[in-house]
């Protein structure tokens, strides 16, 4: 890789780094914001216009709070997890073609799906080990259960983003986008319906919320955690869930390529970013409506009826191959 | 004229999260607190959330008188606290400890045990006055 200006803008500021960061706090704020709404209240209203900065003075003030490490808890994990576990999210985020190229701005390389979903299951492994070195009985609970929900739900997850790749022929995430016509949301609805369904479990939002259930386990894994560790992994928590619409909008809705891409190339970025909030729409709207389940009740979900529903649905897509490839004028 | 403020006093006094301790209330001081957080009052407007934690809290929200009892506990919870850390002492029985300050097992108000930044007292006292508390802290402590 040549190391040249045009590369180190596009990694650290658009749409890499920079743009991630303030796309990411944007996030939180909808969130929070959508959350509040269903819940018949305002929501951050005073920092900035609209309390649009609330998520960044949450982040500044964490920044700049106590860093403690409590007795007996593990120095080297606890100190590096959330640092890097934050760092795979955005090495990840970096794949995406959020304006039609990825950061590194080519057109990324067969099998560049898969290698996102990687790097985001091994974030969620640190944020296991940082549950688990913070010595606190909720943390170790809290990290157990996002190890044994984030491994099961990871399956049909990874299954279910195979039933755009098979009506795309393709494992490249900007190829996967490119060839959709008609958004695969559309062709395929069962398979997107179950991956937000599978996302939600992946994101740890309600009714998956076990792995920091208020009422039962203090705040989770990140029970322990203060100070610049837990802006990190807020941090990351979030990105996860930038990455999760970002995913969906590139696999079903067709990611940055709006429906007027035949008139012309219009704004990449405007699409992707509309699309990937409106997934976080449908995300927080499910979080509000839901309550919480058992951890049981999440793992058997997942094994009696995820797993086989997913490789249900991959047939289905696998059957359904022909007939939407003459219907859309091959793909 | 408000004096200008820096990023870190801005982004202090617009994220304030909460922790509500009860160290022997009746129970009223609580429901008031609760209803901070519901959609009458919605202190998120303002930035605070409630946290599950004390590691995670920047204001120790205290109610009831500090018994012999829970004392130990307040002062465990306010030292679990990450700095900076602030207390306000909610209802009458918290400030002073008011009707019980002369049972046994009472230790007057939560300022015997732990050093407390704001008294809003009040039996118990409105949602209002406990987020007018919490904002006349906030600019206390951060200039402005």
């Amino acid at each position: 890789m040549i190391l040249d200006t045009r590369f180190f803008f596009r990694v650290l500021v658009f749409p890499g780094f920079l743009f991630l960061f303030s796309f990411t706090l944007f996030c939180d704020w909808f969130e929070r914001k959508v959350m509040a709404r269903m819940q018949n209240r305002m929501g951050p209203s005073y920092a900035g216009p609209f309390g649009i900065l609330q998520p960044f003075a949450d982040w500044v003030k964490l920044l700049t709070k106590e860093d403690i490490v409590p007795e007996g808890a593990g120095g080297l994990a606890l100190a590096i997890a959330p640092i890097i576990s934050f760092s795979l999210l955005v090495l990840s985020m970096l794949y995406f073609p959020l304006d039609g190229a990825n950061a590194f701005s080519n057109e990324g390389f067969e099998g560049d799906l898969l290698l996102v979903l990687a790097l985001v299951t091994f974030a969620n492994f640190l944020l296991f080990l940082l549950g688990w070195s913070s010595s606190n009985p909720y943390s170790g609970i809290g990290a157990v259960r996002i190890m044994t929900q984030f491994v099961g739900y990871d399956i049909p997850l990874t299954i279910l983003s195979l039933g755009p790749a098979f009506l795309a022929g393709s494992l490249s995430l900007s190829r996967i986008a490119s060839v959709q016509k008609v958004p695969f949301a559309l062709v395929i609805p069962w398979v997107f319906a179950f991956f937000l369904l599978a996302l939600q479990a992946e994101l740890e939002e309600d009714p998956f919320d076990t792995p920091h259930a208020e009422t039962e386990i203090a705040a989770g894994y990140w029970t322990e955690l203060t100070g610049r560790k837990l802006a990190f992994v807020r941090f990351s928590e979030d990105l996860q869930v930038v990455f999760g619409a970002v995913l969906a909008a590139d696999l079903f809705l067709g990611g940055p390529y709006g429906p007027a891409f035949e008139l012309g190339h219009g704004l990449p970025i405007v699409w992707f970013v509309l699309k990937a909030l409106f997934i976080i729409f449908m995300l927080e709207f499910v979080e509000a409506v839901c309550a919480r389940l058992r951890i049981d009740q999440v793992v058997r979900t997942n094994w009696k009826l995820m797993v086989p529903l997913s490789l249900l649905s991959l047939a289905l897509v696998t059957f359904c191959i022909p007939f939407v490839q003459s219907a859309t004028g091959g793909a | 004229m408000m004096p200008r403020l820096g990023l870190l006093e801005w982004a202090r006094k617009r994220s304030p999260w909460m922790l509500h301790f009860n160290s022997g209330a009746c129970n009223a001081c609580d429901v008031e607190v609760v209803a901070l957080l519901a959609p009458r009052y919605d202190v998120e407007r303002f930035g605070v959330l409630n946290n599950a934690t004390p590691r995670q809290a920047d204001i120790l929200v205290a109610t009831g008188p500090a018994t012999r009892q829970a004392a130990p506990r307040l002062v465990r919870t306010y030292e679990q606290m990450p700095e900076p850390k602030f207390v306000i002492a909610v209802g009458t029985c918290a400030c002073s400890g008011a009707p019980f300050k002369t049972c046994y097992n009472v230790l007057c108000g939560v300022d015997k045990v732990v050093p407390v930044d704001m008294y809003v007292p009040g039996c118990p006292p409105k949602p209002e006055a406990i987020l007018y508390g919490i904002t006349k802290l906030l600019d206390l402590k951060n200039g402005g």
